[in-house]
């Protein structure tokens, strides 16, 4: 079992004893039911999802900066697998929406920023798949990072002022009992794991990528003639 | 001193090699010629020269500065006629020329000077879309001399000219370093001191005139 | 290096061609009056709820006609392969940029300047000075928002699709403040100096961005 085989076994097993403090040890909720429990999994992915793009922006700016392989490697392996928590997030924002309000979907700050998250990120693989290999395609999606992890704030911001202009139902949010905050911790904490681990397979198999395409050694002319040397 | 000096210059698209280890030294005032088939490669060599395109492998030093990290600097330095003339064709001749001149922040005054010297002023206001080919082409050269370059990289600038195509050209060049690529062998004899020959990408190397026999 | 002059020089260009050619105003021209046909057709538009719906639509006849105007600053660029030959010379790139978001940002301000008095005398609703400054605070950063990645996409496949993909996420905050000003303005609630102060902030913001991101965007 390599290193890779490891890690990917330990996260899965985390992931498990996560989903073990989930449905066991955390307590119903009173008011929403059974149903609760997505939120543990739905916020830890949207942590999770956040983080994988930070690692996108910060392996977007250093390779514009430096042109760096290794950089532009994490930033597509943290695009991958925050696209993955991203839809996780929204799935399951929408599972648990169904039954709390009636419906799949509300116009909130933060579910519409979740979306345009996605859409951002979901643009920036596309355009790593249809630009031309390499370095342009490595500044061009540099550049899309960046606007789209500043875009994210903006929105939700715009949303939730948005929000303030229109009269409409306030969602109160109470404290969270002490397991309840633990469980959430806890499924943070294996989720954070989870991705990290998703990472670092990724940029291995990036990695793998990359030298499939890199330039073979130029192999030496026979005989070319210097210039300038006598004819 | 060398003017242009290029090590192992070498460019991949995508997955297809354009250029492989192609060296290239050229001193000041000389006129050398880039032969080959279509598809070569010459165009993309012309254009890493040009700094136009960055080579993916590779060294290359213009006028002693680092041709990358430089370009900006050596923009003054070098003019470029692409393979495509690259002109707005809703702008008569002249505006194409004094928009260039406005980028490169060139007196206006160059533009009469440079159509006399490629001999377009009589057609200074037609819109260059309503230009022959060939007035295109000298258009397009003179745009590359607004700024007085010393160095000049010509990606087949014979192309659509007519017979005085070898006569023009001889005057844009003279006194200038000129890397220039051709199909046209007899032009290439006539104009440059030195041919360097590419095929499917690589150098297949470079002679004096008198030992390129077709 | 005077890079004023450079991008008036870029600007008056792009201008210059698009006046001798009429091809992108009419069209666009053309395309809004549509879209309110249809927007009246499509939201059974009446007296009464005219107020509600008119800046729905003008925002969203906006950002399609936004899409093409910025779209085609590069197409014809890269027909004419002339992007590369200003990018050869020792003009700045974001001057050249600016100078291209300045000649796109005019040419759909030609456009709303068909829109804004349509939109008035088909749906009735009020024409005033308010409505025309948010309009014009949004273009600003669209455009630059907009020609920034059209020159992203230039050089990419799929480009027709890609840019509304990239373009629309990054044009949400300039609709939702936009649209809350222009609502104010024709009588609705909403804070209508809140809505301004955020398209100031969000041209401000947006436009440092795209002045950093021009050179490694339009330079090889």
């Amino acid at each position: 079992m390599n290193r890779y085989e490891g890690a990917a076994a330990v996260a899965v097993a985390l992931m498990l004893l996560a989903a073990g403090a989930i449905f066991l040890y955390a307590p119903t909720d009173a008011l929403q039911g059974p149903v609760q429990r997505i939120f543990y999994l739905h916020v830890s992915s949207a942590v999770a999802a956040y983080g994988c793009f930070a690692v996108v922006l910060v392996g977007g700016i250093i390779y514009l900066r430096n042109e760096s392989p290794a950089a532009d490697r994490f930033a597509r392996a943290g695009a991958l697998v925050g696209v993955v928590f991203t839809s996780v997030t929204l799935v399951m924002g929408m599972l648990w929406a169904k039954p709390i309000w009636g419906v799949y979907w509300t116009w909130d700050a933060r579910l519409t920023s979740t979306l345009v998250l996605w859409i951002i990120y979901a643009g920036y693989l596309l355009v790593r798949r249809l630009a031309e290999p390499g370095r342009q395609a490595a500044r061009i999606a540099a550049i899309v990072g960046i606007f789209g992890f500043v875009d994210v704030p903006v929105v939700h911001f715009s949303v939730t002022w948005w929000r303030t202009q229109h009269p409409g139902p306030i969602v109160v949010n109470d404290a969270l009992p002490a397991e309840m905050l633990a469980t959430f911790l806890f499924t943070l904490g294996c989720t954070l794991v989870l991705a990290a681990t998703l990472i670092a397979i990724r940029y291995r198999i990036e990695t793998l990528i990359d030298a499939r395409q890199a330039i073979a050694e130029p192999t030496k002319l026979v005989a070319a003639p210097q210039p300038g040397a006598a004819p | 001193m060398s003017i242009i000096v290029g090590n192992g210059l070498a460019h991949r698209f995508g997955n297809e090699l354009a250029l492989e280890g192609v060296d290239l030294v050229v001193d000041a005032g000389e006129h050398i010629a880039v032969l080959g088939d279509n598809g070569a490669g010459k165009t993309t060599l012309l254009r890493i020269l040009a700094t136009a395109l960055r080579p993916t492998a590779g060294r290359l030093q213009i006028a002693g500065l680092d041709a990358f990290r430089e370009r900006r600097r050596l923009r003054h330095y070098l003019g470029y006629v692409a393979h495509a003339p690259g002109l707005y064709p809703a702008l008569s001749a002249a505006e194409n020329l004094q928009f260039f001149c406005d980028l490169q922040d060139v007196s206006r005054s160059r533009v009469e000077q440079v159509l006399d010297e490629v001999g377009l002023t009589s057609v200074a206001y037609r819109r260059s879309d309503q230009l022959s080919r060939g007035m295109q082409q000298r258009l397009a050269i003179a745009r590359a001399i607004l700024h007085e370059p010393r160095l000049l990289i010509l990606d087949e600038p014979d192309a659509s000219l007519g017979s005085d195509a070898a006569d023009l050209l001889m005057r844009v060049m003279k006194d200038k370093t000129v890397v220039l690529a051709t199909h046209d062998h007899a032009l290439a004899n006539r104009l440059c001191q030195r041919t360097l020959v590419l095929r499917r990408g690589r150098s297949v190397g470079t002679a004096t005139r008198l030992r390129v026999v077709r | 290096m005077n890079p004023l002059r450079v991008v008036l020089a870029v600007a008056r260009k792009d201008l210059r061609s698009e006046w001798r050619t009429r091809e992108l105003v009419p069209a666009l021209a053309q395309f809004i009056i549509l879209a309110l046909l249809i927007g009246n057709f499509g939201f059974q538009i009446d007296s009464r709820n005219a107020s509600t719906i008119a800046p729905g639509i003008l925002w969203l006849a906006l950002v399609f006609a936004g899409l093409v105007a910025f779209g085609r600053t590069f197409a014809a660029e890269r027909e004419q392969a002339s992007l590369e030959a200003m990018l050869m010379t020792p003009a700045s790139p974001v001057a050249i940029f600016a100078g291209k978001a300045l000649a796109a940002g005019a040419l759909l301000v030609m456009c709303e300047a068909v829109l804004l008095p349509a939109l008035s005398i088909l749906f009735g609703t009020p024409f005033s000075g308010d409505v025309v400054a948010a309009v014009l605070l949004a273009t600003v950063g669209m455009a630059a928002l907009g020609v920034l990645f059209a020159a992203i996409v230039a050089r990419v496949r799929a480009r027709e699709l890609l840019l509304p993909l990239l373009t629309l996420p990054l044009w949400i905050p300039f609709v939702i403040a936009g649209g809350v000003a222009v609502q104010s303005a024709m009588g609705l609630p909403g804070n209508y100096q809140q809505a301004i102060g955020l398209l100031l902030d969000f041209d401000i913001l947006f436009i440092v961005l795209t002045s950093l991101a021009a050179r490694f965007v339009l330079d090889e």
